[in-house]
Order: structure tokens, then C-alpha cells, then sequence
């Protein structure tokens, strides 16, 4: 079992739980139906017996339980496909940024996510 | 700060508490008819696209350029409503909304201002207020928000101010007070419920400048739903941290011609729908309802206002018997929309 899966389970099953704590369709069975997944499978992953599933049915987890898709991808080794599309349609200035970007502080990166302007009305 | 994601306004206040964040999301859906009966819920038909006005500053006018914010497309007659969802780790982040259309308040009727009051409620509190589909205009009963060319006279706007000025929807956001909410999870943890669970159980003279594809909402027809009562004490939401955002309405007409991309297609008819077995909804909550608003009550509805100047506003209004009502209470999932596929 790789940290990767481990990392990836243990973060999907603590997540779970809490919105289990208050809210009972957060089981594992209830969970899993409405990712379309067998109840099974979601333990295993969970508990990292098997690799994280596939980029669709993480986005759908991360729907399902309220979480950021990218940060579920990231967790799962994975980047979603429309980061990996914009990278390769302009892989080195991607890549610079990424570089240029990767030790700069939270909230200097946050002045770079583009704001809905708000005007004067 | 706001973002556009997924058709959707995201606004999150880092400053205030990471698990500070709003979804606010435009409902594509039906339009019930407007005829004087009270209607359940209808579905979420998808959401409207959102583009940011300024990607298509040539193509649009000053007055939008200098609002900022964002533009989405709406036929003329189309409604809506507005899906909100709090997030937060466990206990939704309570947020407190106020909405606007052609900067009157879709609460209380009173011309926008910055600001929250309290007497009378002039927001929303999320996430115990899990959507807003139309103008407050008694206890339990809205009307529904319909798109209308600005400038016609019958949008909400122009009934109370004359004037066809502003159009569009306007929001603004003030999340809880950090140690509001972390005094409020303490109590919910121990307690093993939070808010999901708790709260979820106006004719003058008209200008004739308005450009073609602008467009405000008008009040349509009636519908059951509930606003809700703040259930938290007023001196708990930090005033001093808003986000706001100016909504622009495009003619779904011009929208291709704006931005390149179709507009979505034309909802199904209320009847239709109904004919077809689709699902309405009824929301069932323990929460407490405000009174309606004097002035919103005043309004006249689209079809009022075509009978008195001899126009059909709105083609296909019959009116329908939803069979299919499917029962919600509290304590929606994340994100969770009233489904309608058609």
C-alpha cells in the first residue's frame, strides 16, 4: 500500500465521518449509492486496501461530501484533466509559473485567482 | 472574495475563517403560472452560465463595465431562482445574504443599501435559507422572479421607483463573526447537530433608454416558501467583511452575438412538466417565518400588469395541478439542488 492511498483513504474516511456525525446519510452504503460505486469498494478505498478510484468517480466523491475536487485529485496522485489540458497546450509557460509559484506564500498566490470585479453601482 | 466557478459565485472570507464560504448558484427552472394560485416548488433545471462582464467590455455597455461583476443570459418571460450552500468542515459556516433586484430588496422591498438590518430582516441566513426563488410578498408565500426587459414597467424596480435604472440581481454576503461560529460548533458538537440540521428541520413613469438586452426581474406568479427567520443574534455577523456582486441580465437573444456561446434552451412549460410526471417540491422546516413585505405585496404581477396594458406577457400560462410533490426537510447534502430532469 503506497502513502498515496493511504493518505487518500484516510482523509475521504475522516471527512465522512464527521458529516456522519450530524447527518446519518453519510454512511458508507448511502455515500457510496450516491456516487454510483459498490459499498464495498468505497471501504476499501477508504481504508486503502485498493489505489484511489478513477478522476470521475473522485470528482463525484468530492461532491458528494462537500469537498474541493482539486484538493481530492491531489490527494488521489492525480490532476484533473482540464489542468492537465491547459498544461499541455502551453507546457513551458505552465511550467514556469508552477515553478516560479510553488514556495510563494498562500496569500501571495491568492492575489494571482482571479476576483469577480465589483464596481461602483 | 468572490470567484466565478462552475456557473457559480463562490464567496469565501479567508480573513474571517477558512471554513468561511458561500456557494451561490442561478437555477434554470419553470415558470409557474401566474394565476392568483399558490404553487410547491419547481425543479433546478441546471444552472444559468455566468461570464465575467469584463471578458466582453466592447460588447456591452458602459453602465455594465462600471457595475463589474458578472452577466448571465435569461429569455424574456424565463425564471429563476437562487441556490445557496454554506460550506464548512462538519457545521455549514452560517452566512448572511441579502438580495436585490434593480437594487430593491427581494426581503423587504426597500431600496438596496449596504448593510444588514434586523428590524425588519432584510437578508437571508445560510444555510438554514437553502434557496430564494422569488420577491417575500406575505408570511410563507413569494413571487416568483421572472425576467422582463428593463424598461417595459414590469419589473419590481420600476413598480416602486418608476424608473428603469439598475436592472439585474445584487448580492451581498457577511459571513458569522469567527468567534460567533466557533462558540456555535463547540455547542454543536456536543450537542450532535448543527445549523444544517436545526434550521433546515410595487406604476410611474418609464425611461425608454434601457439598452435592448437588459433585463431586471418582475414578479410572477405565487409560490409556498418560507424565509426564514436569523435564528442567531444579530451582533454575531461580521459587518465589517462583505463581498458584494452585480448580477448583470442578458436577453438570452443576444447573448450568442455577446459572448460567442448559445444560450441554454427554453425551460419546459409548467404544464408540460406536470403532464410528464415530473417531480414539484414542498420544503418542510422548523424554522420561523418572517412576515412578508407591505411594499412587495403591493406589487402587481407580469400578467396584471399585460392585462392593464392590453399585452400577453407571458404565452402559455394555464394553470396546472402538480400531482407529483415530492416532500423535503431539513438537512439538505451539500450542494444539493431540487432535481428536475427533462
Amino acid at each position: 500500500m503506497s502513502d498515496d492511498t493511504r493518505t487518500f483513504g484516510d482523509y475521504v474516511r475522516g471527512h465522512r465521518e464527521a458529516l456522519r456525525e450530524t447527518d446519518r446519510t453519510y454512511s458508507v452504503r448511502q455515500v457510496a449509492g450516491r456516487i454510483g460505486i459498490e459499498p464495498s469498494y468505497l471501504s476499501k478505498v477508504e481504508r486503502g486496501h485498493v489505489p484511489p478510484p478513477s478522476e470521475a468517480t473522485v470528482v463525484r466523491l468530492a461532491e458528494a461530501l462537500g469537498e474541493d475536487p482539486d484538493v481530492l485529485l491531489a490527494l488521489a496522485g492525480k490532476v484533473s484533466s482540464d489542468l492537465k489540458d491547459a498544461i499541455r497546450r502551453r507546457p513551458q509557460l505552465f511550467g514556469e509559473l508552477i515553478r516560479e509559484l510553488r514556495d510563494l506564500p498562500d496569500h501571495a498566490v491568492l492575489k494571482l485567482v482571479r476576483e469577480v470585479r465589483d464596481g461602483d453601482w | 472574495m468572490i470567484e466565478l466557478k462552475n456557473d457559480g459565485l463562490q464567496f469565501s472570507f479567508p480573513e474571517v475563517h477558512k471554513e468561511a464560504r458561500l456557494d451561490i448558484d442561478f437555477q434554470r427552472t419553470l415558470r409557474i403560472p401566474d394565476d392568483g394560485s399558490n404553487h410547491p416548488l419547481p425543479p433546478g433545471l441546471g444552472s444559468f452560465p455566468l461570464q465575467h462582464v469584463d471578458d466582453f467590455a466592447d460588447d456591452i455597455s458602459e453602465r455594465w463595465l462600471t457595475h463589474g461583476g458578472v452577466m448571465l443570459p435569461m429569455y424574456q418571460s424565463e425564471a429563476m431562482w437562487l441556490n445557496f450552500s454554506a460550506r464548512g468542515n462538519g457545521f455549514p459556516y452560517p452566512v448572511a445574504v441579502k438580495i436585490a433586484t434593480g437594487k430593491i430588496n427581494a426581503v423587504t422591498g426597500e431600496e438596496w443599501e449596504n448593510g444588514l438590518h434586523a428590524d425588519p430582516q432584510d437578508y437571508v441566513v445560510v444555510p438554514e435559507q437553502p434557496w430564494l426563488d422569488g420577491y417575500c410578498v406575505e408570511k410563507g408565500i413569494i413571487r416568483q422572479f421572472v425576467a422582463m426587459p428593463l424598461g417595459a414597467g414590469y419589473t419590481a424596480e420600476e413598480q416602486i421607483t418608476g424608473e428603469a435604472e439598475h436592472g439585474g440581481i445584487q448580492v451581498i454576503a457577511y459571513p458569522m463573526r469567527r468567534e460567533a461560529y466557533e462558540e456555535h460548533r463547540k455547542k454543536w458538537k456536543v450537542e450532535g447537530w448543527g445549523p444544517n440540521v436545526m434550521g433546515q428541520m410595487c406604476l410611474g413613469s418609464i425611461q425608454e433608454d434601457a439598452a435592448m438586452y437588459d433585463m431586471g426581474l418582475a414578479p410572477g406568479g405565487r409560490m409556498r416558501q418560507e424565509i426564514y427567520d436569523d435564528p442567531y443574534e444579530f451582533n454575531e455577523w461580521d459587518t465589517e467583511n462583505a463581498s458584494r456582486c452585480f448580477v448583470h441580465i442578458a436577453n438570452s437573444m443576444v447573448w450568442r452575438s455577446i459572448t460567442g456561446k448559445n444560450p441554454p434552451t427554453t425551460p419546459p412549460t409548467s404544464r408540460e412538466y406536470t403532464k410528464a410526471g415530473l417531480p414539484w417540491f414542498e420544503y418542510y422546516s422548523d424554522g420561523e417565518a418572517i412576515d412578508g413585505s407591505g411594499i412587495l405585496a403591493g406589487l402587481k404581477s407580469v400578467i396584471q400588469i399585460g392585462q392593464k396594458k392590453g399585452d400577453v406577457p407571458l404565452p402559455e400560462n394555464e394553470s396546472v395541478t402538480p400531482g407529483n410533490v415530492v416532500q423535503l426537510r431539513a438537512g439538505l447534502r451539500p450542494g444539493q439542488v431540487r432535481e428536475g430532469q427533462f
